[in-house]
C-alpha cells in the first residue's frame, strides 16, 4: 500500500494505482477525455494534468503512478488554465457541426469544453480539411471531428484484437484510418462506435434516425451467443433504432457485430406479422383455434405421444417452461427436445455426471485470470465473441499462456502460443495425447488430484499404451507440437478449458468430452479463484432450454419424471410418466407414422439441423405442423397452423447463460402487425387445451417456474444459477482412445460447417446490417486444394455429400489445412446443414468446381 | 576558426552580433557539415547556435517548426499536435510578412502550454523557437511589416533523433519500439527494431546497451530496461509461432558477396537482400556454428544457440545464401570473390587471441590454452578444450568473465580469474561479473601474472604472480597499477587461459590488391575528415575518423565489423555494416559510394552527443526500473548445464516497463 495526499486529503492505495485512481477513492473528479478505464491509459489529451509537489512539471493522473508519501493538488489557477487552453486547442478547426453531428448530445468534446469553461477561442490555424470516410460499411468515419485520444484504436487492438484501424500520418494531419486506407474490413463490432466520445466514428444505421436524447433506453441481454452481454436498446416509436452497452457492465460494454447490429434482423419486412391457418391468413381466434383442435384431434385419435415439440435458445427461461408445462399438462407428452440434442445435450450430461455441473464451472469472468488457457473445438470468435474477448485479455494483459487446438486457424491463433491444427476425427486422440504428456511431465496439479481425484492410477495405466507418434501422425502434428502444448497448460496455477462445438459435434463428442473433463481434473482447473471448464455454444439460452426441462427424460431442473408430484401439484394436472421422445427419435416417429403433429418453437430444423432434407420430408408427412416463430423460415413454409412470435427486443423475461447467470430482457419495441410475445402465445394455447382461463405475466410465469426450479428463486438476487462442482472427490472417465479416426480414402475431403463471427445462428440472415457484411455463404479451400482442383479465389465450388450438395464461391485460405473445406451455416440458402450427418459436424465430400 | 555569433545552446548565451570583444563558446561540432559545406546554424532542443549571421533566423525557425509539426509530431497529444500546428502557422505568417507582434504573444503563451506535452519531441521544439523570438525579436518585428525579407541561402538539414537511439550504434528507433511495447503491439515493436537491427534476439540479451547509459530517465531514477524490452519483443514473435512479416523487394540482378556470417556480415546481407539484391555469405566454421563472435565468443547460457540460429534462418529466408566451412585465403581466394561478385563486405571479425606477455607463455605448455576466444569456441563447437580441473583465466573483459563461466561448466572444480586491476575497472559488464561470481568463481584482483609454473612433464602446475597497488598519478593524471616488490605468490592449477583480447586475422587480403591495413590490424576504409572549430579532426569512441564511407581501396571492396572498427560490439557492428549496405547499393546502382546529408548529421549528432547527464528532468519517481528474472545459484553453471540464465520479462512487466520510456524525441536542424 502506498500513502498520498490529494487536495490535502490522506488515501492509501494498492501500489501501482494511479492517481486518478486514488482521487476516485476519495471522490476527487479529475477531468478525463481520454481516458478509458478498461484499455490501457494513452495520456493524449492533458486535461487530467495534475501538480504534485516538488515536480516542476504538470502530471497526468491518468497514467501516472502514485508513490509514498506525494502531494497532489488537483486544481489550481494554474491547471484550470491549462485545461481551459488544452480545450481550446482542441476545439483548433475542429467542425462546427454540432447541430447536425450525430453525438450532438452526448458528445464528450462538448460536455468537456463546457465543464472546462472554454468559451472563447485564442489560438487559429489554416483550415485543413481531411476526407469523410462514407465508403466503409456500416461504421462511417469523419476524421474531422476526431480528437485522437485513441480510445478506438486501443478497444481494437486491446479489447478485440482486430487492429482493423490506427493512427496514422503525422502533425494536424494525424487521424484514425485503416491501415491501408482501404474501407474498413474488420470484424464491425462497433466497439470503436461506442468508446468514441466525438461524431467522428458513428453507426451508420443509426445515422439521422433521431437525436440521442430521442430515444427510450431500455436495459437487456444481447439475444445472440451464450456470452450474455449486457446491451441497451435505444428505440422510438416501438422500434429499436440502435444497440449500445455500457462500460460497467459485466461485459465492460464490449459486443460484437451480432450485439451491435444484428438488432436490424427485428426490423425485417420479412417478419411474420399474421397467423396463418394452412396456407390462409387468419385472425388469432382461428389461428388458435385451428391449433388447439388440431392438437386434441392427434391426441383422440393416436394418442398424447402422437404430439412433439421443439423448444428454442432463442426464447426465454419463462417461454421455454411454459412450453414443456403445455406438453406435459396439456397434452401429456415428454416428446420435447430443442437443437441442444445436436451435442449441447450429451456434453453437459457429461459435465453432470462427472463433476455435478449442469453448464461452466465457473463464471465467464473466471477466464481473465487463468494462468493458461486451452481453447479447444471451438471458434470463440464466431461462437461466443464475448467470451473471445476475455482470452484475449487473459494472454495479452494477464500474460496467460493460450494453446488453441482447432481444425483451422481462426482468429485466436495470432495471440496463441501454440496452435494444434489437427485433423478431424483426432479430437480425442489430442486429447487424450496430451493428458498423457502432462502426466508424464509430472506437470499435473499435484495437490488437485492428490485430494480429489480417486482413480488417476488407473488413467495413468491406461495411457500407457497411447503412442504418442501414432497420435500425433493420424492428427498431423508432430509429437513436439504436443509437447510444448501440453507445457503451456501443465503446471499452472489456473487454467480455463474452453470448448465448443468441434468437440460437442465430433464423431466421438461423448469421448471428447470426457477425455476434456480428465484433462481439466488433472489440471486441476476446478474449483479456483481463476480458471474453469467452459462449454461454448453459438445460441443464448441453450442453457435455459436444458434448465427448463425442455428434453424428453427429465422435468424442469433436471429433476426425475419420477418427481413429477411436485409439478402436478402445482400445475394441477397428472404429468406423463414415460420419457418421450428425443429429436431423432421424433423425426423416426414421424416417418414410421408414431407421430402426428409437431410444434416447433422458434426454431427451424430444416435450415439449421444437420440432415435437413431428411427433416423436410418427414414435416411434410405430418398431420399437424404448428410453427411459431417470427420469421418465415423453410419449417414455416410447411406449417398448417403459423403463429407470428415476436423476438428478443419486444418482450420481457429472462435468459440464463452457460455460466449460470441470470439475466432480464428489457421490453424496447413492440412485434410488429399482430405478432405476439411467445409467453403470451403459449399461455393462451395452454388456456385452451386445458379449459384453463389463468392469466399470465413474464414476472407471474418466473415466479411459478422458480417455485420449481432450484436455484432461480434467489437468483433474482444473486443472478447466478449456475452449478458449481460437487465437493466430493472425482472419478476419472476409463481409459479413452488414442486412436485417430481413419479417413474415408475415397472421399478426399472433409467439410467442417460451422459458425463465422459475422452471424449468429440462421436469425442474423433476416439482418440487413449483418447481410451488408456477409451476404451470403462461401467454401473456404486450402490453397494446395485449389490449385489441385484448379480452384481460383472467388470461384463456384460444389461440395457433394451423401445427403446432398451445396454451391458457394471459393475462398482460398491457409487458414484451413489441406484436405478441409469450411463453409459457414448461417445461411438457408447455401444450408451445408443438410449435407451432414446428425452425428457430427464435419463430414466427408466431393469437391469440385461448379 | 569559425566564431559563434550567437548561441544560446545549454542555455548559456553568448552574443557576438554586436561586435567588440569576442565570447568564445565551443560545441562539439565540426565547421563543415560534409568536409565541404560550412555549418552556418543549428537548431534544436536545447537553443540555437550560429555561425554564419546571415542566417535568416525567423525563416530557420518558422522553417524548423513546420518541419516538426509535419514531418515529426506523433498527433498524439493534444497541445503537440495543435500547438505546433498553432505554432507553425504563426512563424510562417511571420516569415510571410502576414502577422501582428501580439502573434509573438501567442508563441511564448503556447511554448508554455507545451510544457504539458505527451513527449519531449514538441515540448523540446519550443525551445529554439522562443530563443529566437527573444533573442532575434528585432528580425521577427521586421518581417511583421513586411519590410525586411531577406533572400537566404542556406539549406536546412533535419534530424529526428532521441539521446538513446542517438548513443545506439545501430540507431535503432528505441522510443518508436518501446511505444509499441507500451500500447501492446509486440509485432510492430520488432518491426521497428528490425528496420535497424537484424539479430534482434541477440541484441535484446547481450547487447552491452549504450543506449541505457544516455536514457533521459536516469536524470529521473533509472535507465529504461531497453535491452531486455528489445528481447520482449522478439522473444513474443517466436514464442507466438509467428512469421515475420518482412518482404525482400523483387530480386536485382548485381551481387554480393560477405565474408564472414558474423553480426557484421548477417546484417549488411540482411539489408542487401532487402532491397532485393543476392548476397552470398562465405563463412569458415561449419554449418550450425554460424552467427561469428555471438556464435563461438557468447556462451550459450547467455544466449541460447536456437535462438541465434532462429535470427539467422531469418536472414537466410530474405535470399541469403550462406557457404559454410569455406575460409576465404584458403578454399577461396579474396580475388576469385572479387571477380565473381560485383561488390564484396569484408568482416571476417577478430578472432585472433593477443600474447599475454608472460614468461613462457610461446613455450608449448601442456594446460596452457591458445586463447580465451578458442578455448570459447572449441567449448560450443563440443570440441575438447584442453581444459583441466583447476582453470586460471587472465584478463578483465567479457571474454574473460565467459571463460571463467563456461570453465565451471565445462567440469572445472575450480575456476579463478586473475586480473591485474580492481574490480571496479574491470572492462566487463558489471552484470557478467556478478555473473561469475554467483556461479562461484574465485578473483584475485590486482595481480600480474609473472611467469607460467610447469612440472618435470611440462605440464602447467601453477602461474606466478606479484601484487599491484596504484602508483603515481600519470600525465594523464590516472594512476597506474605498479608490482608491489616481493609480493610474488603462487596460483595453482593446471590450466591457464590468456583472454587478454583478440584482434582480426587479416592474412587472407594479399598485399597486391591495394586494400590498407592500420598498424591495430584493421582495415583501412575511406573517410570523410570533419574538423572543430580548433581544427582538431573528429574521431569515433575507438580513434576512427568519425565519418567513414567503409568502401577499402579497392573499388567494389568494403569493410566492416570488428576487422575495420577495432574488436568492440555486436551493436557497433551490425550499426557500420548497415550503413555498409546502405554505401554498396549507392555504390552497385550509383556507381558512387558517398554518404547522405541524413548520415552526415547522424554522425554529427552523435559526437555532439544529444543526451546530456546533467540535464534536469522534472518526472515523478514512482515506478521503478523492471529487472528480468534470472536463475541463481551455482546448480545453473553445473557440468554441460549451457541453460539460459535469464528468463527476460513476462508481457505485462515489460509493459510496465515501457511505461517508464519518457520518449525524449527531439529535432536538430542545421542550416549549410
Amino acid at each position: 500500500m502506498v500513502s498520498l495526499t490529494i487536495d490535502g486529503k490522506d488515501i492509501r492505495v494498492a501500489k501501482g494505482s494511479t492517481i486518478l485512481e486514488a482521487a476516485e477513492l476519495l471522490g476527487i473528479t479529475i477531468p478525463t477525455l481520454c481516458w478509458l478505464r478498461k484499455v490501457s491509459p494513452t495520456g493524449a489529451c492533458r486535461v487530467c494534468a495534475v501538480e504534485v509537489e516538488g515536480v516542476d512539471r504538470p502530471m497526468t493522473a491518468c497514467n501516472t503512478t502514485v508513490k509514498d508519501g506525494i502531494k497532489v493538488t488537483t486544481q489550481s489557477e494554474k491547471l484550470a488554465k491549462i485545461r481551459t487552453k488544452i480545450m481550446e486547442l482542441m476545439l483548433v478547426n475542429h467542425p462546427l457541426d454540432c447541430p447536425v453531428c450525430d453525438a450532438g448530445g452526448e458528445c464528450d468534446l462538448q460536455n468537456s469544453c463546457y465543464s472546462l469553461g472554454a468559451s472563447k477561442q485564442e489560438y487559429g490555424a489554416v483550415l485543413e480539411r481531411r476526407t469523410i470516410r462514407y465508403d466503409w460499411p456500416l461504421i462511417e468515419s469523419d476524421p474531422n471531428r476526431c480528437i485522437l485520444c485513441e480510445k478506438c484504436v486501443k478497444v481494437d487492438h486491446e479489447v478485440v484484437g482486430c487492429d482493423a484501424i490506427e493512427v496514422v500520418n503525422r502533425g494536424e494531419a494525424t487521424i484514425i484510418d485503416t491501415h491501408d486506407g482501404k474501407p474498413l474490413n474488420c470484424e464491425f463490432c462497433g466497439n470503436c462506435v461506442g468508446v468514441c466520445p466525438t461524431g467522428t466514428l458513428i453507426s451508420k444505421p443509426f445515422k439521422f434516425r433521431g437525436r440521442p436524447w430521442a430515444f427510450t433506453v431500455t436495459k437487456s441481454v444481447c439475444p445472440f451467443c451464450a456470452t450474455g452481454c449486457q446491451i441497451e436498446y435505444h428505440s422510438r416509436n416501438g422500434r429499436v433504432e440502435r444497440v449500445t452497452s455500457d462500460d460497467e457492465t459485466y461485459n465492460s460494454g464490449n459486443l460484437c457485430i451480432n450485439g451491435r447490429f444484428g438488432y436490424s434482423y427485428a426490423n425485417s419486412s420479412d417478419r411474420l406479422t399474421d397467423p396463418v391457418v394452412r396456407g390462409a391468413k387468419a385472425d388469432w381466434n382461428a389461428a388458435m383455434g385451428a391449433a388447439v383442435a388440431g392438437i386434441k384431434d392427434v391426441v383422440g385419435k393416436h394418442g398424447s405421444d402422437a404430439v412433439a415439440g421443439i423448444g428454442s435458445p432463442r426464447l426465454t427461461n419463462e417461454e421455454n417452461y411454459l412450453f414443456q408445462k403445455l406438453f406435459r399438462a396439456g397434452i401429456g407428452t415428454n416428446n420435447l427436445d430443442s437443437e441442444a440434442r445436436l451435442g449441447y445435450a450429451s456434453a453437459q450430461k457429461v459435465l453432470r455426471d462427472m463433476v455435478g455441473i449442469t453448464g461452466a464451472s465457473a463464471a465467464i469472468d473466471a477466464i481473465d485470470g487463468a494462468a493458461a488457457v486451452l481453447v479447444i473445438g471451438c471458434d470463440l470468435n464466431a461462437e461466443a465473441t464475448g467470451m473471445e474477448y476475455r482470452v484475449i485479455k487473459a494472454a495479452t494483459k494477464n500474460d496467460a499462456k493460450l494453446v488453441l487446438a482447432n481444425m483451422r486457424g481462426v482468429k485466436l491463433k495470432k495471440f496463441a502460443n501454440s496452435h494444434l491444427k489437427y485433423r478431424p476425427g483426432s479430437e480425442v486422440a489430442v486429447i487424450t495425447a496430451l493428458t498423457k504428456l502432462i502426466l508424464d511431465e509430472g506437470l499435473e496439479d499435484k495437490d488437485f488430484v492428490g485430494s480429489r481425484v480417486n482413480n488417476l492410477a488407473e488413467l495413468k495405466a491406461a495411457l500407457s499404451g497411447v503412442s504418442l507418434a501414432d497420435v500425433a501422425a493420424g492428427a498431423g502434428l508432430t509429437e513436439a507440437d504436443l509437447r510444448a502444448a501440453a507445457k503451456l497448460v501443465g503446471g499452472k496455477k489456473t487454467v480455463a478449458v474452453i470448448f465448443g462445438a468441434d468437440i460437442m459435434r465430433c464423431g466421438q463428442a461423448n469421448d471428447a468430452v470426457k477425455a476434456l473433463v480428465n484433462l481439466a481434473l488433472i489440471l486441476g482447473a476446478l474449483g479456483k479463484e481463476a480458471g474453469g471448464l467452459f462449454p461454448v455454444y453459438e445460441k443464448t439460452n441453450i442453457q435455459g432450454v436444458l434448465n427448463m426441462g425442455v428434453v424428453p427424460d427429465s422435468l424442469p431442473g433436471y429433476q426425475p419424471l419420477s418427481a413429477a408430484a411436485a409439478f402436478e401439484n402445482a400445475w394441477g394436472r397428472k404429468l406423463p410418466e414415460t420419457a418421450g421422445k428425443d429429436f431423432w427419435q421424433i423425426v423416426e416417429g414421424i416417418e414410421q407414422g408414431s407421430v402426428k403433429a409437431l410444434y416447433l418453437l422458434g426454431c427451424d430444423p430444416i435450415a439449421s439441423f444437420p440432415e435437413g432434407g431428411r427433416i423436410r420430408k418427414a414435416l411434410e408427412k405430418l398431420e399437424l405442423l404448428v410453427v411459431q416463430d417470427a420469421f418465415p423460415g423453410e419449417a414455416a413454409k410447411l406449417a398448417h397452423v403459423l403463429l407470428p412470435a415476436s423476438v428478443a427486443a419486444e418482450k420481457t423475461g429472462t435468459f440464463t447463460t452457460i455460466d449460470g447467470r441470470l439475466q432480464c430482457l428489457g421490453k424496447a419495441a413492440n412485434p410488429p402487425g399482430d405478432a405476439r410475445e411467445d409467453w403470451d402465445i403459449l399461455t393462451e394455447l395452454y388456456n385452451r387445451l386445458t379449459g384453463e382461463s389463468r392469466a399470465a405475466t413474464p414476472a407471474g410465469i418466473f415466479a411459478e417456474m422458480a417455485d420449481l426450479v432450484p436455484r432461480y428463486a434467489a437468483a433474482l438476487e444473486s443472478g447466478r444459477v449456475g452449478t458449481s462442482p460437487h465437493a466430493g472427490s472425482f472419478e476419472l472417465a476409463p481409459a479413452v482412445s488414442g486412436t485417430v479416426d481413419a479417413a474415408d480414402p475415397s472421399s478426399p475431403f472433409a467439410l467442417v460447417a460451422g459458425a463465422i463471427l459475422y452471424h449468429s445462428g440462421t436469425t442474423t440472415s433476416w439482418s440487413k446490417n449483418n447481410l451488408e457484411i456477409a451476404p451470403e455463404g462461401y467454401i473456404e479451400i486450402h490453397p494446395e486444394d485449389a490449385a489441385k482442383l484448379g480452384i481460383v479465389d472467388g470461384a463456384g465450388v460444389k461440395i457433394s455429400a451423401a445427403a446432398g450438395s451445396a454451391t458457394g464461391q471459393a475462398r482460398v485460405s491457409a487458414k484451413v489445412q489441406p484436405g478441409l473445406v469450411f463453409a459457414p451455416y448461417h445461411f438457408r440458402s447455401m444450408n451445408v446443414n443438410s449435407l451432414l450427418g446428425r452425428g457430427a459436424v464435419f463430414t466427408a465430400v466431393k469437391v469440385e468446381k461448379a | 576558426m569559425a566564431q559563434v555569433v550567437f548561441s544560446s545552446w545549454g542555455r548559456t548565451i553568448v552574443d557576438n552580433r554586436a561586435g567588440g570583444e569576442v565570447k568564445e563558446a565551443s560545441f562539439r561540432l565540426p565547421t563543415t557539415f560534409d568536409g565541404e559545406k560550412s555549418l552556418a546554424a543549428f537548431m534544436g532542443w536545447d537553443g540555437i547556435i550560429l555561425y554564419d549571421k546571415n542566417v535568416d533566423v525567423p525563416a530557420m525557425a518558422a522553417e524548423y517548426m513546420r518541419r516538426v509539426q509535419t514531418l515529426y509530431c506523433c498527433g498524439k497529444c493534444t497541445p503537440g499536435k495543435k500547438g505546433t500546428k498553432v505554432l507553425a502557422d504563426v512563424l510562417t505568417a511571420i516569415a510571410e510578412g502576414r502577422a501582428k507582434e501580439a502573434d509573438l504573444d501567442t508563441i511564448e503563451d503556447l511554448a508554455d502550454l507545451l510544457t504539458s506535452c505527451k513527449c519531449t519531441l514538441c515540448q523540446s521544439s519550443t525551445v529554439p523557437v522562443l530563443d529566437a523570438v527573444k533573442h532575434f525579436r528585432d528580425d521577427f518585428i521586421a518581417r511583421l511589416s513586411g519590410s525586411r525579407m531577406v533572400a537566404d541561402r542556406h539549406r536546412f538539414i533535419d534530424k529526428y533523433t532521441a539521446p538513446c537511439m542517438d548513443r545506439c550504434p545501430a540507431h535503432i528507433d528505441i522510443p518508436a519500439y518501446i511505444e509499441a511495447i507500451k500500447e501492446y503491439r509486440f509485432d510492430e515493436s520488432l518491426s521497428v527494431i528490425r528496420d535497424n537491427m537484424p539479430l534482434p534476439s541477440v541484441c535484446g540479451r547481450v547487447c552491452p546497451h549504450p543506449c541505457e547509459t544516455h536514457c533521459r530517465r536516469k536524470n529521473v531514477d533509472d535507465a529504461v530496461s531497453i535491452m531486455v524490452l528489445k528481447r520482449s519483443a522478439s522473444d513474443y514473435e517466436w514464442m507466438h509461432n509467428m512469421a515475420p512479416p518482412m518482404q525482400p523487394k523483387p530480386r536485382k540482378g548485381k551481387t554480393v558477396a560477405v565474408v564472414g556470417a558474423g553480426p557484421a556480415g548477417l546484417a549488411c546481407a540482411y539489408y542487401l537482400a532487402l532491397e532485393g539484391y543476392p548476397v552470398t555469405i562465405y563463412e569458415a566454421l561449419p554449418e550450425g556454428f554460424g552467427g561469428g563472435m555471438i556464435a563461438v565468443g557468447i556462451p550459450p547460457y547467455r544466449q541460447p544457440r536456437h535462438l541465434l540460429q532462429r535470427d539467422i534462418d531469418i536472414i537466410a529466408s530474405m535470399g541469403v545464401e550462406i557457404i559454410y566451412d569455406t575460409r576465404i585465403g584458403k578454399d577461396i581466394s579474396l580475388e576469385e570473390l572479387k571477380q565473381k561478385f560485383d561488390a564484396v563486405f569484408l568482416a571476417p571479425g577478430a578472432h585472433r587471441s593477443k600474447p599475454m606477455g608472460v614468461e613462457g607463455e610461446d613455450k608449448g605448455y601442456k594446460g596452457f590454452l591458445k586463447g580465451g576466444i578458442d578455448f570459447l569456441r572449441e567449448a560450443y563447437m563440443g570440441r575438447p578444450t584442453g581444459m583441466g580441473k583447476k582453470v586460471v583465466v587472465v584478463g578483465g573483459g567479457n571474454t574473460a568473465i565467459d571463460c571463467v563461466r563456461v570453465a565451471l561448466r565445462e567440469g572445472a572444480e575450480e575456476s579463478v580469474l586473475l586480473y591485474r586491476r580492481s574490480r571496479k575497472e574491470m572492462p566487463a559488464d558489471v552484470w557478467e561479473v556478478d555473473g561469475a561470481d554467483d556461479e562461484g568463481v574465485r578473483f584475485e584482483f590486482q595481480v600480474l601474472p609473472t611467469r607460467i609454473i610447469v612440472d618435470e612433464n611440462e605440464q602447467v602446475t601453477g602461474v606466478e604472480c606479484l601484487r599491484m597497488a596504484l602508483g603515481e598519478p600519470d600525465a594523464s593524471g590516472r594512476r597506474r597499477p605498479e608490482p608491489v616488490a616481493g609480493s610474488e605468490f603462487v596460483v595453482e592449477c593446471d590450466t591457464v587461459i590468456p583472454a587478454i583480447g583478440q584482434d582480426p586475422d587479416l592474412s587472407f587480403i594479399p598485399d597486391n590488391l591495394g586494400i590498407d591495413i592500420t598498424k591495430w590490424n584493421t582495415i583501412v576504409t575511406k573517410y570523410i575528415p570533419l574538423k572543430d572549430a580548433a581544427g582538431k579532426e573528429l574521431k569515433d569512441g575507438m580513434g576512427n575518423p568519425l565519418v567513414r564511407t567503409l568502401i577499402t581501396d579497392l573499388d567494389g571492396v568494403f569493410a566492416g565489423g570488428d576487422a575495420e572498427i577495432g574488436p568492440l560490439t555486436v551493436v557497433a557492428c551490425i550499426g557500420n555494416a548497415h550503413r555498409a549496405a546502405r554505401v554498396i547499393q549507392r555504390w552497385l546502382e550509383e556507381g558512387k559510394a558517398y554518404l547522405t546529408d541524413d548520415e552526415f548529421i547522424e554522425d554529427i549528432l552523435t559526437n555532439l552527443p544529444v543526451y546530456d547527464k546533467g540535464e534536469q528532468v522534472p518526472w515523478l519517481d514512482s515506478v521503478a526500473r523492471e529487472h528480468q528474472a534470472e536463475i541463481h545459484g551455482r546448480e545453473r553453471a553445473g557440468y554441460k548445464n549451457y541453460q539460459e540464465v535469464e528468463l527476460g520479462f513476462v508481457d505485462s512487466q515489460a509493459v510496465r516497463e515501457a511505461e517508464r520510456c519518457l520518449r525524449c524525441y527531439r529535432v536538430a536542424m542545421v542550416a549549410v
